[in-house]
Parts: structure tokens; C-alpha cells; sequence
């Protein structure tokens, strides 16, 4: 592997409220190399998200490092942590704010970090996703759910970061747009060397975006595969075994 | 096989800067007691068209048709009244933003009894026991846990799966199912639809099935319309899938990503404006 960007060790994530006490993430650890798409499948609620939010300093981490570039990373995360890493969030209606118009959703993160050429980056950046300007002073709730997706893919490639952390980034996508933005994504790690950690349910998606993935299961990752076993349906656990199969589509119990 | 709803010339439309926007245009099919998938491209008005039949076209839209009938009743002129026998209890949807349809403040199990409006010789035991089962039957691991918890501490697909145990507890005539799987691992996402399935099969259940995975839908529905830019521009058996005649439709199947490796970059689209028109 070359330089290693982003590296996790033995990260344990544990929510608590009041009797409830639940080990979202128990030892995960993986490498990222620079330049390199990096992979998590696995179980609704086996802790995907959890590791990404971690990753940016917005969960409750009770054990394990998490280093940038070799170095492990300060709480809170500073600023200059959100200028080379930029995430994706799942559920792009709470991660939009209700009464912001996407222009104000994109020119707001250029303004913090002192960004020139705000204009032509905006116009970019929704070109980029396959939105005309027609979209631009729109506000969430009038956008479709891909839409909204979108507008969130386009906030974190607009800043430029090193690491683009994307949870499931194109679930809520129909085919075309879904390969737009995978086309996208493939095309700027290609010319500018970004390094990609994607969730996403689809098993194709990840074979077509990934290198190496591992498959998570109830807090743990149970099994690491590249993008050649995977394709081969090459599988060690029966978790990984069931995710295949089930992925032919739906058959009649 | 007998009629649920019919819809006739729907139209959907919202006033935006550049004038009125015309988002659903002219949408007409029929429902019976089966699986009818809607497949279509992001914008393209599958949204609007299940939100309007159940009324719940968002202000300051206006929803017309020129038949809107659901099991003989006339959507068009239904009371509030007439709604709140309606909504919940024979028809519901299962929006695509579970989250975003979910009260934030509220348990989950709090708002499940709610759904179930328990009374009627039920005990609330009965009714809590009820509601725990709907969580463990869509594959929640720990519905005890799930019960007393409030949304945002559930992850994307259990926000999605209590959203449908919440629109399956009242066991409606009609369900309209907005990407309901989208954020579902594959696995679940079997079991939550043999749910579906069985209600269909079993009870009878009239299903609108909205979903832009083309594998599932025409592994899973009878019927599957294809809308293009507020209009269903095609028409299926929903195993013919494969042998779509629009181009649209067509194009969509070529986009997809394969597990066993395939072309790089994705084949894409070139849209025609003609299939606009
Ligand atoms: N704020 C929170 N408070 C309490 N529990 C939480 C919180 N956030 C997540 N969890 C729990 O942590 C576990 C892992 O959640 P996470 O969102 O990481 O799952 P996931 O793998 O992303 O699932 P999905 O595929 O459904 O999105 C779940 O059991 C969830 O209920
Ligand atoms: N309040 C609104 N004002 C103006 N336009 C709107 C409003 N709400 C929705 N639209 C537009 O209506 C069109 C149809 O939206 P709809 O949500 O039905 O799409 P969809 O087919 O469900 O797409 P997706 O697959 O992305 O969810 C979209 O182009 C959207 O931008
Ligand atoms: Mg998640
Ligand atoms: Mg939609």
C-alpha cells in the first residue's frame, strides 16, 4: 500500500441513554491508502454510518485512534480537519437546512474557508451533479429526494477536499443519475487523487467504486474482500454469502 | 380482478419563480389488488403523484384530475372528515424520507401505539405487544430497545423500517410505498418486502410500489409504469422489464453497475427533449 491517508485502529463507539447502552462499533479497524476508494457493506444498523460519523469526530468514541495522515486526529475536529475531509451524510433532509436555498447551502462552506471565484464554483458544482441553475434558489422541500442528494454531494466536492467520506451516497438516485455521479466520483479521484470510504447497500456500487471493502455485522467487521472476490462472489463468511445471493432480487419465499 | 383506485388527467403543479411548474402531467392508470411498481427518473414526479392521491400535495401546489376514485369514493371531493376515516386506517404512505415523516420528539413506540389507535377491546399490554411484533416481523434486531428510542437515534434503514411498521400496523386497503427498501441492506430488504407481499396475496392489499431499483421492481411487482418528465411515458409487465421499448426505459437498464465488473465509465444517458414533449 503507499502512503496511508486515513487509517482507523480498534474503534469502539458505545451510545448511552438512561438504561440503554448500545456497542455501535466494536473494534473496527481498516487503511485507506491516498488515492484509494475504500468500501463498507454490511447489516442495516451494524454501524456503518457510526464509523463515518466517528471518523469526523461526531460520535461517541470510547476507544480506538483514528489517524489523518499519520497523525491522530485532535477533538473537536479543527477547521482545517473539514477542508480535507468532507462527508456525505445518509439522509440528505436533515443534513440540509430547511431554510437555506441550495445557492446559500453551497456558497456558505467557500465563504468559511476563504474561497475565490465563488461564482463559477457554484455554476460548476451543480453542473457537476446534473442540476441546471434553474435549481439554484430552490429550497429543500421543493427539490425531489434525488435532488436533495445531490445538492449534498455537491457541497462536499465544492470545498475540494483530500477525503470525501459518502454514505450511501446514491441510494436515493434512479439508475442514470446513479451512474452520473459514480462517473463523477471516479472521474475526480482519477485526475485529482481523492480517497473515497463509501457506504452503500448495493454490492454492485461498491464492486464498480471500490478497491477493498470489509462487510459489517452487528458493530463488527467480519470479513475484508477486494474487488476481485467480491466480483467473483469469492465470499469466507455466510453473511457475505447471504448479501450476494439476496442481491439477484426478490424471489417468492 | 377488481378496481381500488382509479386515476384520471392528474396533474400536479407549483408555482415557482420562473412561473408555474407543471411537475405531474397527465397521469392515469388503474389499481387492483396487486403490485404496481413506478419507476422513473429523479424529478420526474413519482413523489407528487402518490402525495396527491392521498391529498397531501404540499401547499402552495395544487393537485387537479379528472378522476381521482379510490374503492368508490371520490378523492376529489373528500371532506376533511372523509380524509381522516381515510388516511391511516385504508390507505397510507410510506414517504421517502422516513426520518423527515417520523416525530422527532416523540418514541418510536409512543407514535407506533398511536398508529394502532388501541381501544376497542384491546389492552394497552395487547396493543404494546402488537406494536413490538410489526418491529421484530421488518427484521428490527431489538425492538425493545427500538420501542423506547426517539429517531435520530435509530440508523438510516431502522428509521425506514419502523416508519413501515408504522403504515402496516392498521393494515391498509391501499399502501403507497415510496423507496421503502432505499436504505435497506439486501437481506432486509427481502424480508420487508415479503411482508408487502403477503398483504397483497393474503389480504388483498392494493400496492403502489415507488422505486428507482429497476432489479427489484421487476423481480417483485406485477405491473411497472415508467415516468418521464411528469408523465408515464411506458407501460409493462413488470418481468418484461428487460424488453422496455422507450428509450428511456431501455437506457435505464444499461446504467447499472454489475457485481461481476463491467464497463468504466457507466453507460449514461442522452436524454431526447422529445420524450419530454
Ligand atoms: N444517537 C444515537 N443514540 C443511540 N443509538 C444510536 C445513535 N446513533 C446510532 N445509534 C445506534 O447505533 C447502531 C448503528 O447505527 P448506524 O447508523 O451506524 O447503522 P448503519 O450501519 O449505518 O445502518 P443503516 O444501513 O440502516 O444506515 C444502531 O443500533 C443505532 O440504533
Ligand atoms: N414545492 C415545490 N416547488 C417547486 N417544485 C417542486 C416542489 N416540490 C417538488 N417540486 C419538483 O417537482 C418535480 C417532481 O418531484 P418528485 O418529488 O415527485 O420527484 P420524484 O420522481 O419522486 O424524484 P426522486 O426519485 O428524486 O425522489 C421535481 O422536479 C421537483 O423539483
Ligand atoms: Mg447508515
Ligand atoms: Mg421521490
Amino acid at each position: 500500500m503507499g502512503e496511508v491517508m486515513l487509517s482507523v485502529e480498534a474503534l469502539d463507539v458505545t451510545f448511552r441513554r438512561g438504561g440503554d447502552t448500545v456497542r455501535a462499533v466494536r473494534g473496527v479497524g481498516f487503511d485507506v491508502a491516498r488515492g484509494e476508494s475504500f468500501g463498507i457493506v454490511g447489516e442495516s444498523g451494524s454501524g456503518k454510518s457510526t464509523v463515518l460519523r466517528a471518523i469526523c469526530g461526531l460520535a461517541p468514541t470510547s476507544g480506538g485512534t483514528i489517524r489523518l495522515k499519520g497523525q491522530p486526529l485532535p477533538d473537536p475536529r479543527p477547521a482545517t480537519f473539514f477542508r480535507a475531509v468532507q462527508m456525505v451524510f445518509q439522509d440528505p433532509y436533515a443534513s440540509l437546512h430547511p431554510r437555506h436555498t441550495v445557492d446559500r447551502v453551497l456558497s456558505e462552506p467557500l465563504a468559511i474557508h476563504g474561497f475565490d471565484r465563488r461564482e463559477e464554483r457554484i455554476e460548476g458544482a451543480l453542473r457537476d451533479v446534473g442540476l441546471g441553475p434553474s435549481f439554484r434558489f430552490r429550497y429543500p422541500h421543493q427539490l425531489s429526494g434525488g435532488q436533495r442528494q445531490r445538492v449534498a454531494v455537491a457541497r462536499a466536492l465544492i470545498l475540494e477536499p483530500e477525503v470525501l467520506l459518502l454514505d450511501e451516497p446514491t441510494s436515493a438516485l434512479d439508475a442514470s443519475i446513479q451512474a452520473e455521479v459514480l462517473n463523477l466520483l471516479d472521474r475526480l479521484r482519477a485526475e485529482r487523487g481523492l480517497t473515497y470510504v463509501m457506504v452503500s447497500h448495493d454490492l454492485a456500487v461498491v464492486a464498480h467504486m471500490c478497491d477493498r471493502l470489509i462487510v459489517m455485522q452487528h458493530g463488527a467487521a467480519v470479513e475484508e474482500l477486494t474487488r476481485a472476490a467480491l466480483s467473483a462472489h469469492r465470499a469466507a463468511t455466510d453473511y457475505t454469502k447471504k448479501l450476494l445471493s439476496a442481491s439477484e432480487g426478490f424471489t417468492p419465499a | 380482478m377488481t378496481t381500488l383506485l382509479t386515476v384520471e388527467d392528474l396533474r400536479v403543479t407549483f408555482p415557482t419563480r420562473q412561473g408555474p411548474s407543471e411537475v405531474v402531467r397527465g397521469v392515469g392508470f388503474t389499481l387492483g389488488r396487486e403490485r404496481l411498481g413506478i419507476v422513473g427518473e429523479s424529478g420526474s414526479g413519482k413523489s407528487q403523484t402518490g402525495r396527491a392521491i392521498l391529498g397531501l400535495t404540499p401547499p402552495p401546489g395544487k393537485a387537479t384530475a379528472k378522476v381521482l376514485d379510490f374503492d368508490g369514493i371520490d378523492l376529489r371531493a373528500a371532506s376533511a372528515a372523509t380524509w381522516r376515516r381515510l388516511r391511516g386506517a385504508r390507505m397510507s404512505m410510506v414517504m421517502q424520507d422516513p426520518k423527515f415523516s417520523l416525530n422527532p420528539v416523540m418514541t418510536i413506540g409512543k407514535q407506533l401505539m398511536e398508529a394502532l389507535k388501541f381501544g376497542a377491546g384491546e389492552t394497552r399490554a395487547q396493543a404494546r405487544a402488537r406494536a413490538l411484533a410489526m418491529l421484530e416481523a421488518v427484521q428490527i434486531r431489538d425492538p425493545e430497545r427500538v420501542f423506547r428510542a426517539y429517531p435520530h437515534e435509530l440508523s438510516g434503514g431502522m428509521g425506514q423500517r419502523a416508519m413501515i411498521a408504522m403504515m402496516l400496523v392498521t393494515e391498509p386497503d391501499l399502501l403507497i410505498a415510496d423507496e421503502p427498501t432505499s436504505a435497506l441492506d439486501v437481506t432486509v430488504q427481502v424480508e420487508v418486502l415479503r411482508i408487502l407481499d403477503r398483504l397483497v396475496r393474503e389480504r388483498g392489499m392494493g400496492l403502489i410500489f415507488i422505486s428507482h431499483d429497476l432489479r427489484l421492481v421487476s423481480s417483485f411487482c406485477d405491473r411497472v409504469l415508467v415516468m418521464y418528465a411528469g408523465r408515464v411515458v411506458e407501460e409493462l409487465k413488470a418481468a418484461d422489464l428487460g424488453k422496455a421499448q422507450h428509450p428511456y426505459t431501455r437506457g435505464l437498464m444499461n446504467c447499472l453497475p454489475k457485481i461481476e465488473g463491467g464497463v468504466r465509465p457507466l453507460p449514461t444517458l442522452e436524454r431526447d427533449a422529445a420524450w419530454a414533449r
